[in-house]
């Protein structure tokens, strides 16, 4: 009995595989238990199980936990709602202003993540200028509500990016069906459209919940006494040096993230969400009910301004003696940050590696993913575990795993530990894009003889071409502008701009740090720009359905 | 052609980023240096340092003790860094005790005369440089909120707990920092350790935050998020000097202080370059550089004090413990997260 279930998985195999196929399955695998699996094994055995056992008598980490969970699911759920907004207003083509709420959505991405947080104290704390010297105000942000504030605003760009990529593969003739069958404009809006996008919005929230149960670059500065899984973990080490305690309070976060999974898993995987036929459609997108276009527009605005603030907050900072006392304009700042120049081209060598790190892996994980292969659930639960490691944990895993060997202190550990821990912006995007495209067009291929690697590269690859451009520029910029990781990885002789605005900020260097940051903006910009000219060029001529 | 643009458009990035091969550099006259100390000091110090010896340094900087100290665990097995420097003693302690330390002797701390409380009986840590923990007000906020109503500026620890600074005074987390967790050992040998919990538990009522980062302190009171702080003088001090901070630094009686260390990492690279690293930071020119630039009080007699601080000799310090307070370390954090809880 067991005998025939093997001989008939391995039919099943040789059927859907060749050894091209294989073998690069196979080389993924490897990879992924590697780079992923094994540095969070390394933190993981780290502690004792006695170690484990004393976890619930620690109050506070039993507080974190459950501050950790509320964020999550304010911050998830306005992350993702704004998120939705955004994309919708992009990929319509009636609606005003969709370049400039694109290009806002785009802007948090750039920053490090604590440079939001840091803006917002400026704008909007005591001595804000919004609050303080406008409005008059003794506000304090510091807590929960500058916390919640400040992720939405740091991760609706996650959620936008994802949730517009399904909305944009969406056929418009869909919508002008239903309202030939008669439908009302909100229910086109709701049966329809945001019917087809939940795998783009679920999947969304998935890597939104974890981006924020990892979240400490924020945490950090603006949640004031409010301990958080993430955070505490950082302070273990950050102020105690305590390894130990950082991989028991990560190892917490993992519990929540692999529920998140799951779940994500049975909502998504269910249902059937074929738009992309193969057939073509160059049908205009039918027109959006105004109600809906002004509604959206007034909520993209708002947030616009939101997005617009930590900006003007940095540059301010960049330009001003100091902040909030001595207003006139000054270069000085620029002369420090000048001197640490050479750090933004060791930034762009490390998110270029890392980006191409994440592309790759993420759209060949994806597509291994939806072959019939044995394993195949592994493979994508590794892809999307990443995701749930907080920064620290990833770039200690790397260090536990990776010292010893010729890997230790180079540059390649950064570049690996960075794409693999984006890993899952890559993944995600390319497996939404790819769970739309019917089958009939693979089978087609596979009847007229395309071998398995020859299905990825003639038919799947130039329709994920915008996914795997969008999983480099993301990874990029996010490899651009992490802390987490390369606090721990970073070598001497190979300091990346981000760690020296951090240190400047924790030294009390705003303007300069204001200033570096600054740069950092218009390189990652001009960076980002540059290949999305060519991309946008590429993405047009390629066969999208 | 589509395709082959944005393949052709990633190997060309990619190619462009590609890193020289690992292993190539010769060792050699060459040191890596894990400095706790802001990049300024640091630089200019290995500067003088390889201009004097002709040894070239790699030096990491991070604000914080602690993140080094965890690198330096997890580099156990084939250290990087040949020396470790900056940050209090108590970060330097238990990495001797781990075995993670070489032990040095060096010639100029015993020709100096430095007093030997500063450094490690065993030789494990050198004491380069000394801070001591402050009272900080931000004179802005004081002169429209507090003079008005006609209230005393705090001069003692105790001042600090009376009712008017409710929710206007912060200090670094004695759960994450070594300045929070001195501070916290230093009022159990103030006033024994029941009588200690009752004073930070009413002090407690007063604090608008405990900083996760030492640095963090002084970032905010600067800002006026807070109208008093606890904070090292010498951050105080600096801040008012380099960037006109509104902030006015009192030393109160029965404070306590921090030995600034510099160790040798066993295992590292070059330790011949290690030593010659720890002689030359007893010696005068960098310990002048660290005071002149991070207002820090030198250990050596014939440097000078550091501008705007009161001479090391007239401070008035509690009888601080050192050996027992990292001993009780784990207990006295476990102790606040039960009695305090943030």
């Amino acid at each position: 009995m067991r005998a025939g279930a093997v001989a008939l998985e391995w039919r099943r195999l040789r059927r859907h595989a060749d050894p091209g196929l294989l073998a690069v399955y196979t080389g993924a695998l490897l990879l992924l238990a590697l780079a992923v699996l094994y540095p969070a094994y390394r933190v993981l055995v780290y502690p004792s199980w006695a170690d484990y056992l004393a976890i619930p008598r620690s109050l506070r980490w039993l507080q974190a936990a459950r501050n950790s969970l509320v964020m999550m699911v304010l911050s998830t759920a306005s992350a993702t709602l704004v998120g939705v907004l955004f994309a919708f207003a992009t990929t319509r083509h009636d609606l005003p202003g969709r370049r400039l709420f694109r290009a806002a959505a785009m802007l948090p991405l750039f920053a490090p993540p604590f440079m939001v947080a840091f803006a917002y104290i400026l704008m909007f704390g005591r001595q804000g200028l919004v609050t303080r010297t406008l409005l008059g105000l003794d506000a304090n942000i510091f807590g929960w509500h500058g916390l919640w504030l400040v992720q939405t605003v740091a991760f609706f760009p996650l959620a936008m990016l994802i949730i517009a990529g399904v909305l944009e593969a969406i056929n418009p003739s869909l919508e002008h069906a239903a309202r030939n069958l008669g439908a009302p404009e909100g229910a086109v809006l709701r049966t329809v459209t945001l019917a087809l996008a939940r795998p783009g919005i679920a999947g969304a929230m998935l890597v939104v919940a974890i981006s924020v149960l990892a979240d400490f670059g924020n945490a950090v500065i603006i949640a004031g006494n409010f301990p958080l899984l993430a955070t505490e973990a950082w302070f273990r080490m950050e102020g105690m040096g305590d390894l130990t305690g950082a991989a028991l309070v990560v190892g917490m976060l993992l519990v929540p993230t692999v529920l998140l999974f799951l779940l994500e898993r049975f909502w998504v995987s269910r249902r059937v969400y074929v738009t992309v036929t193969g057939r073509g459609s160059r049908i205009e997108r039918p027109p959006t009910p105004p109600a809906v276009r002004w509604a959206v527009l007034l909520a993209c605005l708002l947030v616009t301004v939101l997005v617009a603030l930590v900006y003007l907050g940095v540059l301010a900072g960049a330009f001003t003696a100091v902040w909030g006392r001595d207003w006139s304009l000054t270069l000085e700042h620029w002369h420090l940050a000048r001197d640490r120049a050479g750090t933004l081209w060791a930034s762009v060598r490390v998110g270029t590696l890392a980006g191409v790190v994440t592309a790759v892996t993420g759209v060949l994980v994806a597509f291994l993913a939806t072959r019939p292969l044995p394993l195949r659930g592994v493979l994508d639960f590794l892809a999307v575990l990443p995701g749930a490691l907080p920064g620290v944990f990833v770039g200690v895993g790397y260090v536990l795993a990776f010292n010893p060997t010729p890997l230790g202190g180079t540059v390649w550990a950064v570049a690996l530990a960075l794409g693999m821990w984006h890993l899952p912006m890559g993944y995600q995007a390319a497996a939404a894009r790819l769970r739309q495209v019917e089958r009939a067009i693979e089978e087609a291929a596979v009847n007229l003889g395309a071998t398995g690697l020859r299905v990825l590269r003639d038919i799947y690859l130039p329709m994920l071409l915008r996914a795997l451009a969008e999983a480099f520029a993301v990874s990029f910029v996010r490899g651009v502008t992490n802390v987490s990781i390369v606090v721990f990885l970073i070598a001497p002789g190979q300091v990346v701009a981000t760690f020296a605005i951090l240190n400047m900020i924790q030294n009390n260097i705003w303007g300069a740090a204001a200033a570096l940051t600054t740069m950092l903006l218009l390189l990652t910009v001009v960076a980002v720009g540059a290949s999305w000219l060519l991309l946008g060029r590429a993405v047009r001529t390629a066969p999208v359905g | 052609m589509g395709r082959t643009a944005v393949i052709g458009l990633i190997v060309m990035l990619a190619a462009l980023a590609l890193p020289g091969l690992p292993g190539a550099s010769a060792q050699g006259g060459r040191i890596v240096v894990y400095s706790a100390l802001p990049d300024l000091e640091t630089s200019l110090i290995n500067r003088e340092f390889t201009r004097r010896t002709g040894i070239q340094v790699e030096a990491l900087s991070v604000a914080a003790a602690g993140t080094l100290q965890a690198r330096i665990r997890a580099e156990k097995d084939r250290p990087r860094a040949d020396i470790f420097v900056g940050g209090s003693a108590d970060f330097h302690a238990p990495l001797a005790r781990e075995g993670l330390l070489l032990a040095y002797r060096s010639p100029v701390f015993t020709e100096a005369r430095i007093s030997p409380t500063y450094r490690d009986p065993n030789g494990y840590w050198h004491g380069w440089y000394l801070g001591a923990l402050a009272i900080i007000i931000n004179t802005d906020r004081w002169e429209r909120e507090m003079a008005p109503r006609r209230i005393p500026k705090p001069a003692t620890w105790d001042d600090l707990a009376r009712p008017e600074f409710r929710g206007q005074f912060i200090m670094p987390s004695p759960i994450t920092t070594g300045g929070g967790y001195i501070f916290v050992a230093a009022q159990i040998f103030r006033l024994g350790e029941e009588r200690a919990w009752a004073f930070l538990r009413t002090l407690n009522g007063n604090v608008a935050q405990y900083t996760p980062t030492a640095p963090g302190t002084i970032t905010l009171l600067e800002r006026g998020e807070a109208v008093v702080g606890m904070m090292w003088a010498h951050e105080g001090i600096g801040a008012r000097i380099l960037r006109s901070a509104p902030l006015e630094v009192t030393v109160p009686p029965d404070t306590a202080f921090e030995i600034g260390a510099v160790s040798i990492l066993r295992g590292g690279p070059n330790p011949a370059g290690a030593r010659a690293y720890v002689d030359f930071l007893l010696t005068r020119l960098p310990q002048d550089i660290n005071a002149k630039f991070g207002f820090r009080y030198p250990v050596r007699g014939d440097v000078p004090v550091p501008l705007g601080a009161t001479p090391f000799e007239q401070l008035k310090f509690v009888r601080y413990d050192r050996d027992w307070a990292v001993e009780h370390q784990a207990r006295i954090r476990e102790r606040w997260t039960r009695e305090i809880g943030r």
